[in-house]
């Protein structure tokens, strides 16, 4: 990595969230904005540090919900594309469902599930993973449908079985749009979960607790427990960031780093 | 032709896409370890002769036989290669060129060994471990010939597989695969549009025509083996490339 890219892939979100900040700060101050109306920057830090107690279980259980159901999503929507690409039946049959399952606003299906699945973790993982599915689905089913055809007729003209040219050419093909998937799908996922802790909410979550900073006039808790959402959502995208970073080393690197003794014994493929 | 079973036959083939006949009855027949390149125009049938003897297509007349057998309509029996490279991104040089074994039984200790040697006897020895984006376009098309080479058929085909590089390139990758060719006892069939280099590398010349695709004519190359850069311009050279030229110049003029 040279200075360039550290620059670039670090120092410039760093400056440009710096510089939200900078300018929530100064809207505030400038206008002089009453605290229980807006808070600045610093109340909200403030008033996250004061609340951490209450907060980190708190979103301890928003992290758990949002991972279980980015998970289940993830693998259901790769299932599904993978399925969808074998037969034009199949994905004329799923298609459909998969353009009304996103139809359907996120915001009217949580109430229907809470009744269904209770007031636990269920419903908040289902609607997680109702919304990561989606890009993931329809990314990956793309990525399995533009294959190089001339690729695939090599794999062909070499005498590859249709099991080992999905294992080793179409599989592997999938991967950079399921990783665009799981990103925009990382993004939501927070979104999903803090949903169904708003309709589900018995108090303990992130989401019942704005609610309720909110009802006693607590503005710099509503905040903080905005800006914790938004944080977990930032980790998580991250996260599918540095794994995507870690798991596709030829976008990058220009060897494969490994000791030669594995490049000669190492009899798999 | 010499006495004895011919490394590789088609026999008749023939092959039309709705009424359009891509390829006319074609017969030919290389000899085990011969180098014979088709010289001819878009259209004139080289893809779907390709694809036929390579067992992507099944012609609709007609059959293709290695070593006397019926390997018609059935792939995986000779080696097969693109003006593009082809290269699996996410795989490294040696793993590129033991895609073969992957796809068809699972890559042995023995692949990998054979693969390390193909790259460093061939000038790709201190990049086995690389990965394809990291390789300039003369690399590549080396390590895809390793692939090639690697799937042990006796028979390659190579469908303009220096096409795509610059002319400075392209002379040494020219005199690189004569080198692999001698070394490896391959036998060749050769796809391109460049007259010079169909000369330069052949035992024999075969000149397709368009409408309906066929062979219009085969010219044997005489020239003394191994070849330096220095025949391309001999008289001997020189006397071929004007009778091919003259038989491409008239097809167009038909």
């Amino acid at each position: 990595m040279n200075a360039g890219t550290i620059i670039r892939g670090v120092l410039t979100p760093v400056i440009s969230i710096a510089l939200v900040f900078l300018v929530w700060d100064l809207i505030i101050r400038g206008f002089g904005v009453q605290t229980f109306v807006a808070p600045s920057p610093g109340e909200t830090l403030d008033a996250l540090r004061d609340n951490w107690s209450t907060l980190w279980p708190l979103a301890l259980e928003t992290i758990r919900e949002t991972v279980y159901g980015f998970i289940v999503g993830a693998v259901l929507g790769f299932v599904l594309a993978v399925a969808m690409a074998q037969t034009r039946i199949v994905q004329g049959l799923v298609y459909p469902v998969l353009i009304v399952s996103q139809a359907v606003p996120i915001i009217a299906i949580a109430a229907p599930l809470v009744i269904l699945l209770g007031f636990g973790i269920a419903p908040k993982i289902v609607i997680v993973a109702w919304i990561v599915f989606f890009p993931v689905a329809v990314n990956v089913l793309d990525g399995l449908a533009n294959v190089d055809r001339e690729l695939l007729n090599l794999a062909r003209a070499m005498g590859g079985s249709r099991s080992r040219v999905f294992l080793h050419i179409r599989l592997p093909a999938t991967v950079t749009p399921l990783y665009t998937g799981l990103k925009i799908g990382a993004t939501y996922a927070v979104t999903g979960a803090v949903i169904g802790e708003l309709v589900a909410s018995t108090g303990s979550s992130l989401a019942g607790f704005q609610r309720e900073a909110n009802s006693s006039l607590d503005t710099p808790a509503v905040w903080a427990a905005m800006l914790l959402m938004t944080i977990i959502g930032i980790g998580w995208f991250l996260l599918v960031v540095g794994v995507e970073y870690v798991t596709t080393p030829w976008k990058h690197r220009a060897t494969h780093r490994r000791l030669r003794f594995r490049a000669t014994n190492d009899p798999r493929s | 032709m010499t006495a004895g079973t011919p490394k590789l036959r088609v026999e008749g083939a023939t092959k039309a896409f709705g009424g359009n006949v891509a390829l006319a009855p074609t017969t030919l027949a290389l000899r085990p370890g011969e180098f014979v390149s088709l010289v001819g125009p878009s259209g004139c049938g080289k893809s779907t002769l390709f694809n036929v003897v390579s067992g992507l297509l099944r012609p609709d007349l007609g059959s293709v036989l290695l070593d006397g057998e019926d390997i018609t309509g059935t792939s995986g029996n000779v080696g097969y290669m693109l003006q593009k490279d082809l290269l699996v991104p996410w795989r490294t040089v040696v793993d590129n060129i033991t895609l073969g074994a992957a796809l068809t039984r699972g890559v042995t200790r023995d692949d990998r060994a054979q693969a390390v040697d193909f790259a460093e006897r061939y000038g790709l020895g201190g990049f086995v471990d690389h990965y394809p984006h990291a390789l300039s376009g003369g690399m590549r098309q080396r390590v895809a010939l390793m692939r090639t080479l690697a799937t042990n058929h006796d028979v390659l085909l190579l469908d303009e597989p220096f096409g795509a590089l610059d002319a400075q390139t392209r002379l040494e990758m020219q005199q690189w695969l004569l080198q692999v060719w001698a070394d490896t006892e391959r036998t060749v069939l050769f796809v391109t549009h460049d007259v010079d280099e169909s000369i330069f590398l052949s035992d024999r010349v075969l000149v397709m025509s368009p409408r309906p695709g066929r062979i219009a004519a085969e010219l044997a190359v005489e020239l003394p083996r191994p070849r330096t850069l220095n025949l391309m311009t001999t008289p001997g050279f020189n006397d071929i490339k004007r009778e091919i030229l003259a038989l491409l110049h008239a097809r167009d003029a038909a």
